[in-house]
């Protein structure tokens, strides 16, 4: 009885640590729609093109660790304020689904950039930090946890406490939180969308890469990383689009849910429901709280 | 010509289109003297808010383009500027609507107003406090969030927040629009309040003939895109056919638009 428990508290506690990986892709996507309304297509390609820019500079370069991750960073930067004067500035009146489709582009430019300039072989990135459980934490709690599921989760928590710090009490957070409300009357009372959007492109691309260097070091830095832009799309909408702690939030229960349901529901179906199953529940959110457990609810005065 | 310097807004024979197609306004000439409130009246559709928009370079986000004419501000000829640079020379626009941010709350939506200010931390509270002694019922709903307010005080948190702007010049589009007789004294009371205390300029778009002209140095009435007529708040008060057409009243008694109308097509027919 106490194995049992303790093994569902271990699968628990690592689908909550792993559900992290994906909250942290998630965020990213908040950001940018907090500021647009847009869904970013482009964010999967974020992730790929930074941390494949950050082992190309540590590999290709020997560039040491810190700085070629502060390089990696200020190259996001570049590519958001490319984003926002070629492709944002140009469709500023445009509809928010031209956006969208804009955004897919810019996925597939980026996508092309990155391995036209690194290659296109699978990078091993090694963070110094091992993917196996941690001796001390299976000792004492016989739990196995990952060192790099714990790393994820620190990361994410100081990532969600920045932002938060960023958007509650800056002028700039300030005025991110007026655009998201109403771009229009930010304007007219003299809120730059030019530096708005400068800023959460910006910080999603600093966002894809930790992002990217967490899933980079669990299953190596390859194109495939794109893909997890699709693994966020539930999370986001169990969490609600232009919520921070809705992705995180929605992360870990997505997470939690798909690792439990696979090793309790799983062999019921053959196995492999970690797939679906997130789409099953994000289906389920769309039919009974569409905005999600934290989106902002459309506020109507009756 | 004679005194340009008196005039904080000088709009030159104006016109305005849409997607480059679409005529909004014809021809618009309108002046604005420094410390002054300047009634545009005018119904539905016939072009005050896009005037407004021309004037704050709001336009653009809308895909609508002035034509021809010029417009002056403050020394300034307003062409390429981009609303945040408007604000930043004094001109804010309240747009129709409120549009107030319904997330924050009713103080952080009066504090973005300073966003194009450099001002301390300290600097922004004495500023409160100061815009709070014009809008004394914001103060006590400060902390909670905008969406939740009446429509009366969503306007009032749209009209501070410009105010945070320090603006030489106000744009009102429509202030009163669907708030209770009551609530539409008591704004343009802060309204008068503010233009004679702060020495605000205003340029007041309204469809409230009567209240409007009232609180108002001088008034242009646009119809279709043209200006009409324009004249001193007061001859414009006792103009018969503004009576007739916007306040209602005429000599044999009320009536309404539709007679006015009738009426002047049957003159037209019989000329």
């Amino acid at each position: 009885m106490v194995d049992e428990l303790l093994f569902f508290m271990e699968v628990l506690v690592g689908g909550l640590l792993a559900g992290t990986m994906y909250s942290l892709v998630a965020l990213g996507f908040v950001l940018i729609f907090k500021a647009s309304a847009t869904f970013n297509f482009s964010q999967g390609a974020m992730v790929f093109f930074s941390v494949l820019a950050f082992c190309g500079f540590m590999q290709d370069f020997n560039i040491p660790f810190v700085l070629a991750f502060i390089l990696a960073a200020l190259l996001m930067v570049v590519v958001g304020l490319c984003t926002e004067r070629f492709v944002l500035r140009p469709l500023m009146n445009a509809s928010e689904d031209t956006v969208l489709m804009a955004t897919i582009g810019l996925g597939y430019v980026l996508e092309g950039l990155a391995q036209a300039a690194w290659g296109v072989e699978v990078r091993r990135l090694d963070l110094g930090i091992g993917d196996f459980p941690v001796p001390w934490i299976a000792d004492n709690l016989k739990l196995f946890i990952s060192a790099l599921d714990i790393t994820a989760g620190l990361v994410a928590a100081i990532m969600i406490i920045g932002l938060f710090l960023l958007f509650k009490y800056t002028k700039i957070g300030l005025g991110l939180r007026a655009v998201a409300d109403d771009a229009g009357a930010a304007s007219s009372i003299g809120i730059p969308l030019k530096h708005i959007m400068l800023l959460v492109w910006s910080a999603a691309g600093v966002v894809a890469l930790v992002a990217g260097c967490m899933w980079g070091a669990r299953a190596g830095v390859q194109f495939a990383l794109v893909d997890l832009a699709l693994k966020a799309l539930p999370v986001l909408i169990i969490g609600g689009f232009s919520s921070i702690p809705g992705a995180i939030i929605g992360g870990l229960i997505i997470g939690a849910v798909e690792k439990v349901l696979e090793v309790y529901i799983g062999p019921f179906f053959g196995g492999a429901i970690e797939g679906w199953a997130p789409y099953v529940l994000a289906i389920f959110f769309l039919l009974y709280r569409p905005e999600g457990l934290f989106g902002e609810k459309i506020i109507r005065r009756v | 010509m004679s005194n340009t310097s008196a005039n904080i807004l000088d709009i030159k024979n104006i016109e305005v289109r849409y997607d480059n197609v679409i005529l909004a306004l014809h021809d618009v000439s309108l002046k604005v003297p420094k410390g002054k409130v300047v009634a545009l009246l005018g119904a539905n559709g016939a072009g005050k808010s896009t005037t407004l928009k021309a004037v704050s370079t709001m336009l653009a986000s809308e895909r609508g383009k002035v034509t021809n004419g010029s417009i002056e501000y403050d020394g300034n000829t307003i062409d390429k500027q981009t609303p945040s640079q408007m604000v930043g020379l004094g001109m804010v626009q309240v747009l129709e609507g409120r549009r107030c941010f319904g997330h924050l709350t009713v103080e952080e939506n009066i504090i973005s107003g300073a966003y194009s200010r450099k001002l301390s931390k300290g600097d922004i509270n004495q500023e409160l406090e100061k815009i709070y002694t014009y809008f004394i019922r914001l103060k006590e709903r400060r902390k909670s969030q905008a969406a939740f307010t009446s429509g009366g005080e969503q306007q009032m948190i749209a009209v501070a927040r410009a105010m945070m702007a320090k603006p030489k010049m106000l744009l009102l589009d429509e202030p009163t629009m669907g708030l209770a007789p009551q609530l539409v004294a008591e704004i343009f009371n802060i309204v008068k309040e503010l233009n004679t205390k702060e020495g605000v300029s205003i340029l007041l778009a309204e469809q409230n003939t009567n209240v409007a002209l009232k609180n108002s140095d001088y008034g242009y009435i646009i119809e279709t895109g043209r200006v009409m007529l324009d004249g001193s708040a007061q001859s414009l008060l006792n103009d018969d056919k503004v009576k007739e057409l916007y306040l209602g009243i005429s000599k044999k008694g009320r009536k309404n638009f539709r007679d006015v109308l009738k009426e002047e097509s049957l003159t037209k027919k019989s000329n």
